[in-house]
């Protein structure tokens, strides 16, 4: 995942490297969805994630487009 | 090997505080040091956690390349936080470093545009983001897709 200073300059980057627009999100929305995400990461009891709890992230994250689907 | 107390979860988790507190992944002698165990256990156990996506090591070796968000070598992606400096894997991790370590921290994020190369750079203070409204992050995959490519994704 890539930091662009603005939309425009995902347009630039998709044209030049022959690639489709994928999803964008502000970094508010990723700041959100990294504490959902990565907020378990160091504890012993963290094993990984089933496919339901990656969907139940995304739907609290407000990540509901086909884009996201698990 | 599903319980918390197996070998895998254990050096799992080592592995991420190892991260944590000294901002560079743990080689297998670390880690077999600390458990007092054979280095080929550890080996196997490294080799194991990588084929389940915890964590991804370098290609034909037992270096740890990412333990997600952490980054084991320097990338475009410098977080300092408590004193310290980390790299992150993408701008996703960027924000999933601060989150790791306790989303309530303080943290100041140095990133570049990946297309204008410019530098940027965002804060966390009191759990809140501080940073442009223009700025963006780009997935560039589906989540289905994410663990074809993980360099690229």
């Amino acid at each position: 995942m890539l930091l662009f200073r603005s939309e425009e300059w995902i347009e630039h980057w998709c044209k030049r490297n022959h690639l489709e627009r994928g999803e964008t999100l502000s970094v508010a929305q990723v700041w959100e969805l990294s504490k959902l995400w990565y907020q378990d990461r160091l504890s012993l009891d963290y094993h990984g994630r089933s496919v339901e709890q990656v969907a139940e992230i995304f739907k609290h994250a407000g990540l509901t487009s086909k884009f996201w689907y698990v | 090997m599903d319980n918390t107390e197996s070998p895998l979860w254990q050096v799992r988790a080592f592995v991420y505080n190892h991260f944590a507190d000294t901002t560079h992944p743990p080689r297998v002698e670390d880690a077999a040091r600390h458990f007092n165990i054979e280095i080929e256990e550890v080996s196997a156990l490294y080799k194991e956690l990588h084929n389940r996506h915890a964590l991804f090591l370098e290609p034909e070796t037992l270096t740890i390349r990412m333990a997600n968000p952490f980054s084991g070598i320097p990338t475009d992606f410098r977080v300092h936080t408590n004193g310290k400096t980390y790299f992150a894997n993408c701008a996703w991790d960027m924000l999933g470093i601060p989150a790791a370590l306790s989303s309530r921290s303080d943290a100041l994020i140095e990133a570049v545009c990946a297309e204008s190369n410019e530098s940027v750079q965002l804060e966390i203070r009191d759990g809140e983001i501080i940073s442009s409204e223009l700025l963006k992050i780009h997935f560039p995959l589906p989540f289905a897709r994410w663990y074809d490519d993980l360099l690229f994704t």
